[in-house]
């Protein structure tokens, strides 16, 4: 999409001296926006690589070779992957339903998918103990079976799933009602079942939406502490994810550690979001768009 | 078209297979014998579970260690798993009413472990027990900047106006709880200028200037000393032995202990009820007997630097922590039910009033 | 004719698949929102409200609980309003002015949502408090960062920069210029084209943003519990108030998880709310101009 404004004669007159202010305007707005961010997001950032880097290579392969902080990443991964999957598949049924489908209290219902955005996470954290801890609702179903949710991984997989579930269903909702029906009917017509057009016509033409909401699920996912905290009981080695251990690094006095560890979480996610977006514009250049 | 709906039920399946799961997940992680108080057979490695408050990480780290080593060689090879887990006193004993399963529980004190008495997971007479339960001790102090430059040395010197002071949220931490009865105490026995002896509301005046002059409520004792040491405030009140392990780990702060301050008392507890559980019951108890051994007391003083858990020694002081004038405990000054919900906490009690005065 | 056949055709092959899928769908989507949303604020609700408002009271009564609650809200209020206004700039700026780096930034944006709440706290007090460089000016000057009320802005500001940004970019991005040169033709310069179409027309989606910052601005923990201070009536927060809450009385407040349950439901029952009725406004209004 190229600027389509008609260029100004140079010839120093009012239309010239109009531009100049528009640029003026221009880099002014630039400069406000990009101070902004500066303040905001570019210095904390900054601060955690400072720390993070600081001790040096030596301190992050000692880091990694600690047992806790290496099981600490796996239990963040696993929960990742299992929240991801779960918000993924069930946001994509979600998602068609409130693009797609017509029924009274639509709004409510897309008002419920943004609720988790709105719950404290101390608040998701009260939730599973309120569902699963003593007393709870389903305590004594599960204590029968001798399954264990609270201060075990299970609570920690579901806090993470809440918190989750509005990203890709707010991503694809847009995409689907912009795509329309039309070339999902032209395949029915033509025969295809359902499930054949939603693999070979709908999911393509929503891939890219679908990827960067799954990497934003995966971020915020990884990037929780506050439900975690409360749900899994910090038993060293065993219940806890990569945030948790960041807790206890600044905790313990072993603050490199900390931002050593915040620094990988921190990279990962943003290289997936960055990766996305590449390959977004790469697909999308090729697809002559 | 049959296809389809064939497989948008599997989707719905799927969904209640992902939740099952979640639960089924649940019994890896306590690999121990079964929740149900049947039959007890303890499992060839017996796992314990520790919960305890978030100071002495170090301390527990060594004595869970040797104590499974010696244990290993009494016992044929068996080797011990502990699993540990620190965070705030008072919510280790949230997370155990609501199902945490310890089966050993470190207070920072003893209030912390009546609430769990309470809710009948705890069922022996600990406070008769060996040191009335009390595993480790010190002294609530001052960490002040090098030099100690606004000069502070009674608990008075903390009501000058424009100081700013951090003791963490009582809510969420004992160890404010500890600071806020010392200097109450310290008050009530005449030992601070300008506050008469025995007199409550001159107690709640203490309080109150000295709250005026917080101007952060960190969630732990842990996270307020870890403010002051990051540069913020004037004073931090804290545990002497946490203030100690931080100048031996290299930070520059100096302790200045008042000259009457409360005893801190932190005892450790079997939790009766999960340790019969997990059939781990005998172990957990041989534990907590371990801790107040001389050796086991002597890792607590050299790696927590508390001091001896007789009052009379721990009053003159150790090597990392200074001697105590008039050390006073909690029963001294009414003990703690009635301080939680009398004296001190309770709804007209000095530090409430003083709290509300101050911030209101 | 034939292209009537064939739609009729076509509509009755739509209609019959249409409804086994379309339920199955729907099931599916009532069943996990009603399983993993439903149901935990339904527990909520149940202990915070079940036996009437004495719980809700009782809490009211706490210590600083009002200011609490009415700092949250006001701070949410101008956090959505001041992200609103500066996010939908950096939007402009990055779909509509090519500067060098701008890829850069557009990556940045979206790293509130990568890093921990709480190593944002951490960062903002280590950069902007009192022992800072830039904190420690502020204060000399008498303006507390940290440990006062604009750290805590600061940190909700970080916290939702993303949301209306990246709901205002993808409309912004798509939207027709054909209006906009209309109007420069017409004489109309930069801001008065800005205000009189571009504006409408982003107006839903810088509503939508605003709302999710103030969604979520009502219940951020993490980063606020480390710059906040907690001072009740002065830098105390709800969500913090809560969890404070939970333990048992130490402000002479009785406390507990039912009194928490409440507070809390009226917090994202007050979300919840704001959210609901202004999608329908939205909405309504998207219906009536198609």
């Amino acid at each position: 999409m190229s600027e389509a404004h008609a260029q100004p004669l140079a010839s120093g007159g009012p239309a010239d001296r109009a531009a100049s202010r528009g640029r003026g305007v221009r880099a002014l707005l630039v400069g406000i926006a990009l101070l902004y961010v500066l303040v905001l997001i570019v210095a904390p950032l900054g601060g955690i690589i400072f720390y993070g880097l600081r001790s040096g290579l030596g301190a992050i392969t000692d880091t990694f070779s600690q047992q806790d902080v290496v099981h600490a990443f796996y239990l963040t991964f696993v929960i990742m992957l299992i929240a991801v999957a779960v918000t993924t598949v069930l946001g994509l049924a979600v998602a068609f339903v409130l693009a797609r489908d017509r029924f009274r209290g639509k709004s409510f219902l897309s008002a419920l998918v943004n609720l988790p955005l709105a719950v404290s996470p101390v608040v998701v954290g009260l939730m599973a103990i309120l569902l699963f801890g003593r007393g709870g609702w389903f305590e004594p179903f599960f204590t029968a079976q001798g399954i264990r949710i609270v201060f075990a991984l299970p609570s920690m997989i579901l806090v993470t799933i809440f918190i989750s579930i509005p990203f890709v269903i707010r991503e694809i909702v847009p995409l689907l009602e912009e795509l329309g029906t039309e070339e999902e009917q032209a395949a029915w017509t033509l025969g295809a079942s359902r499930l054949q057009t939603f693999f070979r016509i709908t999911l393509p033409n929503i891939r890219w939406g679908l990827f960067y909401g799954m990497a934003l699920s995966a971020a915020r996912s990884i990037g929780e502490v506050g439900a975690v905290l409360v749900v899994s009981g910090l038993l060293q080695g065993q219940t806890e994810t990569a945030t948790l251990y960041i807790l206890r690094a600044f905790d313990q006095y072993q603050p490199e550690r900390g931002y050593i560890v915040a620094l990988m979480l921190a990279a990962f996610s943003i290289l997936l979001l960055i990766g996305i977006e590449m390959f977004k514009r790469r697909g999308l250049k090729r697809a002559g768009e | 078209m049959r296809r389809s709906r064939v497989i948008l039920t599997a989707l719905l399946a799927a969904l209640v297979a992902v939740v099952t799961f979640t639960g089924c997940g649940g019994s890896d992680t306590a690999s121990n014998a079964s929740a149900n108080s049947g039959s007890c057979t303890p499992s060839d490695s017996p796992v314990l579970t520790l919960a305890a408050y978030s100071n002495p990480y170090d301390a527990y780290g060594k004595l869970t260690s040797t104590f499974g080593a010696v244990w290993k060689e009494a016992h044929n090879g068996q080797q011990l798993i502990f699993q540990m887990s620190f965070g705030g006193s008072t919510t280790q004993a949230e997370n155990i009413i609501n199902g945490f399963q310890a089966d050993v529980y470190a207070s920072s004190l003893a209030p912390d472990i009546g609430l769990v008495e309470e809710e009948g997971l705890i069922t022996h007479d600990w406070q008769s027990e060996q040191n009335g339960s009390i595993v480790q001790a010190g002294a609530v102090v001052f960490a002040v900047r090098p030099g100690n430059p606004k000069n502070i040395q009674n608990w008075n010197d903390l009501t000058q106006p424009g100081l700013q002071i951090l003791t963490p949220d009582p809510s969420q931490s004992g160890g404010a709880k500890w600071n806020i009865v010392a200097a109450y105490g310290a008050a009530m026995r005449g030992e601070v200028p300008g506050y008469a002896k025995g007199s409550a509301e001159d107690a709640q005046r203490l309080l109150e200037g000295i709250f005026k002059n917080v101007t952060v409520l960190d969630k732990s004792a842990n996270d307020s000393l870890k403010n002051f040491e990051a540069g913020n405030g004037d004073v931090a009140i804290t545990y002497d032995y946490q203030a100690a392990t931080s100048i031996a780990g290299g930070q520059e702060e100096e302790i200045v202990a008042p000259p009457s301050t409360v005893f801190i008392q932190t005892p450790t507890v079997v939790v009766d009820k999960n340790a019969q559980d997990h059939c781990v019951e005998p172990i957990a108890q041989k534990f907590v007997e371990y801790l107040h051994t001389p050796d086991a007391q002597e890792v607590f003083a050299s790696v927590a630097h508390t001091r001896p858990v007789d009052i009379t020694e721990a009053a003159k002081g150790t090597e990392s922590v200074p001697p105590i004038d008039d050390l006073f405990t909690t029963d001294d000054i009414g003990g703690w039910d009635a301080l939680i919900n009398d004296t001190v906490f309770g709804p007209e009690g000095a530090f409430t009033q003083a709290f509300q005065a101050a911030k209101g | 004719m034939v292209a009537d056949a064939r739609s009729r055709i076509a509509g009755r092959a739509r209609r019959d698949p249409g409804a086994s899928s379309r339920w199955a769908l729907r099931s599916t989507a009532f069943l996990y929102l009603g399983l993993f949303v439903l149901l935990p604020v339904a527990v909520i609700l149940q202990r915070g409200y079940g036996s009437g408002l004495g719980n809700l009271e009782d809490a009211l009564h706490s210590f600083g609980a009002w200011n609490a609650i009415r700092l949250t809200v006001v701070l949410a209020v101008v956090t959505a309003i001041v992200n609103g206004v500066f996010g939908t700039l950096l939007a402009y700026v990055l779909v509509r002015i090519p500067f060098p780096g701008r890829e850069i930034v557009s990556a940045i944006v979206d790293l509130p949502f990568a890093i921990p709440s709480l190593v944002a706290g951490v960062m903002l007090v280590a950069l902007y408090g009192p022992t800072s460089v830039v904190g420690g000016w502020f204060e000399d000057h008498g303006l507390k960062i940290i440990f006062a009320v604009p750290g805590i802005l600061l940190a909700l500001l970080f916290v939702t920069l993303p949301l209306v940004v990246r709901s205002v970019q993808p409309v912004l991005s798509e939207l027709d210029r054909e209006e906009e040169e209309a109007a420069h033709t017409l004489g109309a310069h930069g801001w008065t084209t800005f205000r009189k179409i571009v504006l409408p027309a982003l107006r839903p989606a810088i509503v939508a943003g605003s709302l999710l910052v103030f969604a979520r601005s009502l219940g951020e923990f993490g980063a606020i519990v480390f710059v906040a201070g907690n001072i009740p009536n002065q830098t105390l927060t709800a969500p913090v108030f809560i969890t404070q809450l939970l333990s048992p009385g130490s402000y002479g407040q009785s406390g507990g998880p039912d009194q928490a349950a409440a507070v809390a439901g009226l917090l994202f029952g007050l979300a919840f709310i704001v959210v609901l009725l202004t999608e329908k406004l939205i909405s309504g209004r998207l219906e009536r101009t198609t």
